[in-house]
């Protein structure tokens, strides 16, 4: 499974309405379950949270990718959120944060994990692209603009 | 008409892997050929998350070992699922970049066929979302067989004796 797999309208939330890092992860696990991908809210919330703790994914150029592992999930699971207005997130440039990729993983699927993971981090180089998905008016066009449509 | 004499399997614990596995070993076991299964750790993407700064040193260390207990894993499954229905397998896995290294297997082994699961249905455009498992499809030297439709491929493998 590719990463484009993933990528569907109901995993995708813009704008997102958090104002901080703690929301941030709750609002994002919160549209795993909404969109029926995740039934253990709190347990997947736990695995991200305790990656985050150990240092911030908030990366350069507005992108955060919050991951984790938990066996609350028994395949990948992607959520993609989106903040124009940007959100402090302790990245490494110290800049707001406005992309967000969650990623959460069963511990038995590491390579899937790691290729997934190694997908979004080449999507962060570019920079025009990570532009436009801020920029993106809704979900169904965010889907359209990672699907290369 | 030839058939081919040495299939590679290629597994990375997905469903669409292990469904190959079993057509493989069908394969392997109608043309008695030899039937390799791999499994490749991707050290090469676990250095570029570490360079991207989305790993942190110590995950590395931790997804490395986790990968090396999955390969160790689905190898094992494979190889029951083999022996089960009387078929040799040679299982290994390697480290480096995950077409690279089915690549090379291919080259050293000379392997006629390489048998992968089914891929993404959804071709993007954009450069960054690519298979590994198509990517060493368009590399390899040698044929490719993408195994699709796993109820008919398990009634296949059931159905072997």
């Amino acid at each position: 499974m590719s990463l484009i797999d993933l990528v569907v309208e109901e995993v995708v939330k813009i704008p997102m309405v958090s104002q901080d890092k703690p929301d941030v992860l709750r609002e994002l696990v919160q549209t795993l379950k909404d969109a029926g991908q995740i039934d253990d809210f709190d347990a997947v919330l736990k695995a991200v949270q305790e990656r985050e703790d150990k240092l911030s994914t908030g990366l350069e150029n507005g992108i955060a990718v919050p991951h984790g592992k938990t066996a609350a999930v028994s395949s990948l699971k992607l959520a993609i959120g989106i903040a124009p207005q940007g959100i402090d997130f302790d990245a490494i440039d110290r800049n707001p944060s406005k992309l967000f990729f969650l990623l959460v993983a069963p511990p038995n699927q590491s390579g899937p994990h790691v290729e997934a993971l190694a997908e979004i981090a080449k999507l962060g180089q570019s920079k025009a692209f990570c532009k436009a998905l801020v920029n993106a008016e809704g979900a169904q066009e965010v889907v359209d603009l990672l699907k290369g449509d | 008409m030839s058939t081919p004499k040495k299939i590679l399997v290629y597994v990375d614990g997905t469903e669409q892997s292990i469904t190959a596995a079993q057509y493989a070993i069908c394969l392997a076991s109608i043309y008695h050929a030899d039937l390799t299964a791999l499994y490749v750790i991707n050290t090469r993407a676990m250095e570029d998350l570490l360079k991207a700064r989305i790993f942190l040193k110590d995950e590395q260390l931790e997804y490395e070992h986790d990968m090396e207990a999955d390969a160790e894993r689905y190898l094992n499954y494979v190889n029951e699922l083999a022996v089960k229905k009387g078929v040799s397998i040679n299982t290994k896995s390697s480290r480096g970049s995950v077409h690279q290294e089915i690549t090379s297997v291919v080259k050293d082994e000379d392997i006629d066929l390489l048998v992968i699961g089914e891929l993404s249905r959804i071709r993007s455009r954009r450069d960054e979302f690519y298979d590994e498992a198509e990517r060493a499809m368009r590399t390899v030297p040698c044929s490719v067989l993408v195994v699709k439709d796993e109820d008919k491929v398990w009634a296949m493998y059931e159905s072997l004796v």
